[in-house]
């Protein structure tokens, strides 16, 4: 897997800029290696964010779904401080798999 | 009777915060099957249901309440979370749902606020 990143600002009152680029590349839909691709996301991705310095407190949630024509929707509700908290959400996908990472900072 | 201190941390309950979601999640998709057109509702309300009553405990947190839901057609989904905070007063909670057509995964998680 290669951690590419998605850079996105946010710091008080400018917008969070969070870095995640995460390729699974070419790889097909494996359930063996499912969890080692899940938690080198969830981790690369948290450990760039937290390497910004920021007075944050982050979430990293990444699903990964197998493309076989089933549905699926997600949706996330947020309570707290619209001045300084933040969120985004990357989806990614290749021939086999859906990838959907989202980042949510807090501040502190 | 018991004695609360104010100057105490009060922490994130995950067992009371599955509690919520179970029964938001029942009342909303309890006994229904999965319909594409009806699915985005479903979500959403979950959502906002399962944060207003967590709002309504009246704790010093903020949350964040993430759902999915999907049809079962033997796909095989993978869900991971990762967090940055203070373990000692923030947590979180997952609770996995199904029926005979679809599965539900809800998640909260209770960031404290400093006051």
């Amino acid at each position: 897997i290669v951690v590419a990143l998605f850079d996105k600002n946010v710091q008080n009152n400018e917008e969070h800029n969070l870095a995640v680029e995460s390729t699974i590349g070419n790889s097909s839909y494996q359930h063996s290696k499912i969890n080692q691709w899940m938690s080198g996301i969830v981790e690369s991705s948290l450990s760039q964010l937290t390497k910004l310095g920021k007075p944050f407190k982050y979430i990293v949630t990444c699903i990964i779904l197998q493309k076989n024509g089933a549905g699926l929707h997600t949706a996330s509700s947020c309570f707290w401080d619209n001045s300084t908290d933040g969120s985004c959400t990357v989806r990614w996908e290749n021939k086999t798999i859906y990838c959907i990472v989202s980042v949510f900072g807090l501040a502190i | 009777m018991e004695e609360f201190h104010s100057g105490d941390e009060v922490s994130f309950s995950p067992d009371e915060g599955s509690n919520v979601v179970k029964e938001c999640i029942e009342g909303i998709i309890g006994g229904v099957d999965y319909s594409q057109n009806k699915v985005n509702q479903w979500t959403a309300s979950i959502v906002q249901h399962t944060l207003t009553q967590l709002v309504k405990q009246g704790k010093p947190f903020k949350y964040i309440v993430n759902c999915a839901v999907m049809q079962k057609s033997g796909a095989g989904l993978h869900t991971a979370n990762s967090c940055y905070w203070d373990t000692t007063t923030d947590g979180s909670c997952t609770v996995r749902w199904e029926n005979r057509t679809m599965y539900c995964v809800v998640s909260v998680f209770a960031v404290a606020i400093a006051l």
